[in-house]
């Protein structure tokens, strides 16, 4: 059949605009709807994702996204049924439909990719590195020819070892024993999570930090596998809830003033490339 | 819930656990040829009660013996470089083990010469034999052979507490262990296997300083 050329745009734009409406707006799955709440893991422990405040009530990052799929999905932000996970118990509890939704700074890794699915990344993080506030290191190439404190374990650790294989590496097992080393003049730098680093370098005007990130790694929500019209349901709210501003207003009233950067850094900006 | 032992990761983890036995051993083999170095030396300040360094010798046995390993070791590694002194994780721990292992021979080796008979030095004077004579033939053999059961106690302790080490980033048997499983979570495999080794390490040094004992004192048998 032979179709017009002013059609045939005309057909083109209107499958676009289908596609884009159908992509902003997937319906919630009648297995969610029908059971009037919405089931999600969230951390107890882990300020600023997900926390118990004084009045042990669930706060954070992570509960106010919670709250907002509850609120999209059923009206209220009570709709969201609220349990605390751990990092050893969250995908067992997912696996185990205990709850629907894992919103527990899990990170999407090609490990657990095997056995649950992960929603669009909505936080990304990685190292960074602690050097004197006079040191001559500015940039990740500085690093060659200096040693280097990590603890034992650590993703940091493993990148080090694999990436920058020359490099003397000091391996402590505490934060306090790798601050002292950094401060005695036993190594140059210090590299760890953008986190923790974050708050020592808040805390100690002496020290600096890098800011050149690596070893990324980033946070999705965890979907049962095979949940496929509830990860289409929860990537569209994830899209709106940046449209929203969610991460600004969360960020502003959980996170301590001199991390709110590294927070909207890691919310708000894209993830970087390795 | 039921532990899935996994005999094949200790297989796999051969090569980094025998580097690791190797820097125990060198740092272990140092300390413990330092620590008797230490333990003779100081033995002797305290028996002729040489002056001024018979008390230094006291107030260095009383505060090692007397103050944690752990905070020891930590004072050398962190708090030398603030004095300017930078010594390696490696020669941080040799510096533990000799002074630790050093105070411990020093009462052995001061018990164990004032524990030579005293007729033996009544003979010996009585023979014509002088003052240094006695001691270079009589009070310093007989007594490293006292001394040996406790030098050896020393020893094998010295060996053991060189896991301490893993702490100041030595990268010793310990210390691989502990590496290993925080990255494999195979944590009973890792402390078994590096128990089992201690282990055979201490009734190796053991069953060696046995047989040195028997061999010295053979001249004494009748």
């Amino acid at each position: 059949m032979r179709i017009p050329f002013r059609a045939s745009w005309l057909l083109a734009g209107l499958l676009v605009c289908l596609a884009v409406t159908a992509r902003a707006a997937p319906p919630l799955p009648a297995e969610i709807a029908s059971q009037g709440v919405l089931r999600v893991g969230v951390k107890c422990d882990y300020p600023p994702s997900g926390f118990l405040d004084a009045n042990r009530n669930f706060a954070g990052i992570e509960v106010d996204m919670a709250r907002y799929l509850a609120t999209k999905a059923f009206g209220s932000p009570d709709k969201a049924a609220l349990q605390c996970v751990t990092a050893e118990n969250r995908i067992p509890a997912l696996i185990g439909k205990k709850i629907d939704l894992i919103i527990a700074t899990l990170g999407a890794t090609p490990e657990r990719a095997r056995v649950i699915a992960f929603s669009d990344p909505y936080q990304w993080g990685g190292g960074d590195v602690l050097v004197p506030k006079d040191s001559p290191i500015h940039t990740m190439a500085d690093l060659k020819g200096h040693k280097v404190v990590v603890l034992k374990g650590t993703t940091e650790e493993a990148w080090f070892t694999d990436k920058m294989p020359d490099l003397e590496l000091l391996k402590l097992n505490s934060v306090a024993d790798a601050m002292q080393a950094l401060r005695g003049g036993r190594v140059d730098a210090y590299a760890h999570d953008d986190a923790v680093l974050a708050q020592l370098a808040a805390k100690n005007p002496d020290l600096r930090l890098i800011g050149t990130p690596y070893a990324i790694n980033v946070a999705a929500i965890g979907i049962r596998k095979g949940d496929t019209a509830l990860q289409a349901w929860v990537n569209a709210e994830l899209a709106d809830m940046k449209a929203d501003g969610l991460f600004q207003k969360s960020i502003a009233q959980w996170v301590e003033p001199p991390l709110q950067p590294l927070m909207d850094k890691q919310f708000l900006t894209p993830r970087p490339k390795d | 819930m039921d532990y899935d032992f996994d005999w094949s990761y200790i297989w796999q983890s051969r090569l980094p656990l025998l580097r690791g036995l190797q820097v125990t051993l060198e740092v272990s083999a140092i300390g413990i040829a330092l620590a008797i170095i230490v333990g003779v030396i100081g033995g002797f300040v305290r028996l002729f009660q040489v002056r001024g360094a018979n008390q230094v010798v006291i107030g260095y046995v009383e505060l090692i013996r007397n103050t944690p390993i752990l905070a020891q070791l930590f004072f050398i590694f962190y708090g030398l470089p603030e004095l300017g002194m930078k010594p390696s994780p490696f020669w941080s721990g040799v510096l533990m083990l000799t002074l630790w292992g050093g105070a411990y021979n020093v009462e052995s080796m001061r018990g164990a010469l004032g524990s030579v008979d005293q007729g033996l030095r009544e003979a010996a004077y009585s023979l014509g034999l002088r003052r240094a004579q006695y001691f270079r033939f009589i009070a310093v053999p007989v007594a490293l052979r006292l001394a040996l059961p406790t030098v050896l106690n020393t020893a094998i302790s010295m060996l053991k507490n060189s896991a301490l080490l893993q702490t100041i980033g030595l990268a010793e048997l310990t210390f691989v262990a502990v590496d290993r499983a925080s990255q494999s979570y195979r944590t009973l495999e890792m402390f078994g296997t590096i128990g089992a080794i201690y282990l055979a390490l201490g009734l190796g040094l053991a069953s060696f300083v046995g047989r040195l004992e028997i061999r010295l004192h053979r001249p004494f048998r009748a």
